[in-house]
């Protein structure tokens, strides 16, 4: 008998193994990436609901997470089971009846907001806020192995989902806003090693450190925190940074501050750089470039050319070229938009002097919260449309110039809203090649979600709105065609998939998860 | 065995004689992770000359807590603290909230506005009361051990089987929950109590089904209307509807309840005290 288990028990490790290639498959049936594929589109190829019958989509089940407060994952689906994250949490649930299979908890000694998991053959990988990456088992909720990959107590913590490429376990950290240098690293997915670590702030003496004015490599930020975007074809990793630190006071980092608030293509096997972008040199109005990387390939001037989109917390809509990282074009997104009149030929700001934050605060725009932000875009890749959460909104930024004190909760400055010019949202539709705002959906509510947008064959994007409901939208013409209010703020992104052959719709408000399907079934 | 100085408040008389080792195994969880309370304020006092005091956590200052607990407390919290008249003072909210000098003082002046009365007991005994409370909610993992963790550890993925239907650090079997983390997660007592009497309560997501007539299985959650099943082989059964009539609820869990017979008294210690130790991050 124990002979006839323990081969049961190995057999049982070969079921359904998740590789690359099955992430490759994109969003469908599965989801199976933070952003449903690696190249970022957030667009699925489901239609079973689509713009004629979305109007009879009801409400199949709701997910309570006990004790949650801000949930903002995107759950992932393999196979009819849901895994979804809350601090220091997975749950594995029936995705078709929203029942719980399997939780687990953490016992980390700090709190984070966490966006999501990863799998990868028969695990499924999270990451508890104080850096520790934990191995679970994806049947039973097993724990296999958790790892340390950097030190809460440096003031280092973790908000993201983990991307898995090649059997590799990419982290980023949180922190940049405290003085933390931030890093990409690669874990293996059987041991928990560290293979590689690619630091965003290079040491003293390494190229790119000239542009920090002398300032410690050590305390620059440029911080990881949302998940980067992989092509196996050119065998590069893509991942956005965020800001310098101090993220308000500029003047002990005098220079562009590099690799703050760029894209860094990384070697998948080495983490060497290959190349870099800098969407905004020598921030001083913490506009993190942590926005998703979308890969498409495309004509552009008459030839076909394998693109990156990034519409930047800047304001500014770019497209590079992602095998070499030449800049193509940008383009504004926002009206309220007025620290740069442009972006040169080279790709570089053409800023407005005199809008640096002061001590007496100075109005710039767009908010600290950015003209968008890390709540994802998605693609139809077949219409050619860019879905982009945004907000009209200007702040008054204010700036110290004491002595940076790093892990002290100082970031130089700050910045406050101005109480007669509420920020407003609106889901924009960007022509993905020429950047042109082809339609809008413009939202009521406070300005005060993060929720982002999902793309389907169904000619859909449901995105979430800014008064706790999800809304799906023609994705040619932006007409909303069905809404549901689930009445709390929202801070996730939605994704859709099929369980018993079915499509569903799921997106997390605050503390619940709703999956919405189509009455008849 | 040195026992700390009973004051309240810091004291002007420093012994530093006071100070001994600690032997190894007392060592105290707490949030900022492993340390040892009762070392460190050895040591403070040791470095200061002032005597601080605290709970003392050593066996027998535990042992010379209970048996007072016995006599005073008892009939309003239980024999074994489960709580009565008065709350549980193994998994209640006031104990587990409360820092040791405010179960001191609890007993020490009552509960204003409970039944709780002030206990004039001189101090020392009052810390041994706190020492025999707090080892009452203590996970296993800062409970004093007795027992060879390494006969528990060959006796479990060995002859005694455990490892067929349990799991630690991803080695083992799926019937049975994880224990990768069981000292962590339970008293030392629940883990004696999951052994030797496994059916006086069944982990969720453990209980015991049959699926189609021969096939061993953990119903992870259920409803009348759909069930989530894992089987021995490691295959996920999502039911629906009429698919429920596949499973034959067994009505207790897959562990085998002749542990207390099978197995030597010394083996069941070595075994919870291997248990005891798994407690990674």
């Amino acid at each position: 008998m124990r002979l006839l288990l323990c081969a049961l028990v190995l057999s049982a490790a070969a079921i359904g193994q998740i590789d690359e290639a099955a992430i490759l498959e994109g969003a469908g049936d599965n989801w199976l990436t933070y952003s449903g594929d690696y190249a970022s589109l957030r667009h699925s190829s489901l239609d079973q609901i689509n713009r004629e019958n979305v109007g009879s989509l009801v409400t199949k089940w709701v997910y309570h997470v006990p004790g949650a407060r801000r949930l903002e994952t995107t759950p992932l689906v393999y196979d009819g089971v849901m895994y979804l994250t809350n601090t220091n949490e997975l749950h594995a649930l029936d995705a078709g009846t929203g029942r719980r299979i399997w939780t687990y908890a953490a016992e980390a000694p700090r709190r984070a907001q966490n966006r999501g998991a990863a799998v990868w053959g028969d695990a499924v990988f999270f990451l508890a806020a104080d850096c520790h990456l934990v191995k679970l088992d994806r049947l039973t909720g097993a724990l296999i192995w958790t790892r340390e990959f950097a030190s809460y107590e440096e003031g280092y913590y973790t908000s993201l989902a983990p991307l898995i490429v090649k059997g590799q376990v990419l982290v980023g950290t949180a922190g940049g806003g405290t003085g933390q240098r931030g890093f990409v690293a690669a874990l293996s997915t059987e041991t928990g090693d560290e293979l590689w670590r690619f630091w965003t702030v290079p040491a003293e003496g390494e190229p790119g450190s000239e542009t920090w004015g002398g300032f410690p490599s050590k305390w620059g930020g440029a911080p990881t925190w949302t998940t980067g975007s992989y092509d196996p074809e050119l065998n590069l990793i893509y991942w956005p940074t965020g800001n310098p630190w101090p993220d308000f006071y500029g003047g002990r980092r005098r220079g562009d501050n590099l690799y703050s608030n760029s894209v860094v293509a990384l070697d998948a096997d080495t983490g060497e750089m290959k190349w870099y972008f800098q969407f905004t040199p020598h921030d001083t109005h913490d506009w993190d470039a942590n926005e998703q990387l979308v890969l498409v390939d495309s004509e552009y001037n008459g030839e076909m050319r394998k693109l990156m989109l990034h519409a930047d917390r800047n304001g500014f809509y770019y497209l590079l070229d992602r095998e070499t990282g030449e800049y193509l074009q940008a383009t504004r997104f926002v009206e309220r938009l007025d620290w740069a009149t442009g972006i040169d030929e080279s790709g570089r700001p053409i800023e407005v002097p005199g809008l640096e934050p002061t001590p007496a605060g100075v109005k710039v725009c767009p908010s600290v919260r950015g003209a968008t932000n890390w709540m994802s875009p998605s693609i139809n890749p077949e219409i050619g449309l860019l879905y982009v959460v945004t907000l009209e909104m200007c702040d008054i930024y204010t700036g110290s110039a004491k002595e940076p004190v790093p892990s002290s909760g100082f970031r130089g400055g700050g910045s406050r809203q101005i109480p007669s010019e509420p920020g407003q949202f609106y889901l924009r539709a960007l022509d993905s090649v020429t950047g042109e705002i082809r339609w809008e959906y413009k939202m009521t509510g406070p300005a005060t979600m993060w929720a982002g947008t999902v793309s389907t064959a169904g000619e859909l994007v449901f995105t979430g709105d800014d008064d706790g409901a999800l809304v799906a939208l023609d994705a040619r013409t932006g007409e909303a065609l069905w809404h549901f209010s689930m009445g709390n703020t929202l801070y996730a992104s939605p994704m859709t998939f099929t369980a018993d052959g079915k499509q569903y719709v799921t997106i997390a408000t605050a503390n619940d998860v709703f999956t919405f399907g189509l009455f008849s079934d | 065995m040195a026992r700390r100085k009973s004051q309240t408040g810091v004291a002007s008389a420093a012994p530093s004689s006071d100070y001994q080792p600690v032997p190894m195994g007392y060592m105290f969880r707490s949030r900022s992770g492993y340390n040892s309370h009762a070392v460190r304020l050895r040591i403070l006092t040791a470095l200061t000359g002032v005597v601080c005091f605290a709970a003392d956590y050593a066996p027998e200052a535990v042992e010379a807590g209970k048996a007072q607990f016995l006599d005073a407390c008892a009939a309003c919290h239980g024999t074994d603290g489960e709580g009565g008249l008065g709350p549980s003072l193994v998994d209640g909210r006031e104990v587990r909230r409360a820092d040791d000098e405010q179960l001191f003082k609890s007993i020490q002046q009552g509960v204003p506005g409970a039944d709780m009365p002030p206990f004039s007991f001189p101090d020392e005994q009052i810390w041994n009361l706190v020492g025999f409370v707090r080892s009452l909610s203590a996970p296993a993992v800062e409970s004093n051990l007795d027992g060879d963790a390494a006969a528990g550890e060959a006796l479990f993925f060995g002859a005694g089987g455990c490892v067929e239907c349990h799991r630690i650090r991803g080695r083992g079997g799926l019937l049975g929950p994880d224990l990768s983390r069981i000292g962590a997660s339970r008293r030392i007592d629940q883990i004696r109590e999951a052994l030797l009497d496994p059916n006086a309560r069944i982990t969720a997501g453990f209980e015991a089904a049959t699926l189609d007539g021969n096939i061993r299985a953990v119903v992870k959650n259920h409803t009348n209307f759909s069930a989530q099943v894992l089987d021995s082989s490691g295959r996920l059964h999502l039911l629906r509807g009429d698919e429920l009539e596949r499973l034959r609820f067994e009505g207790e869990s897959w562990m085998p309840r002749d542990v207390a017979t099978r197995l030597e008294d010394d083996l069941v210690r070595d075994l919870v005290a291997f248990l005891s130790r798994q407690a990674p991050r």
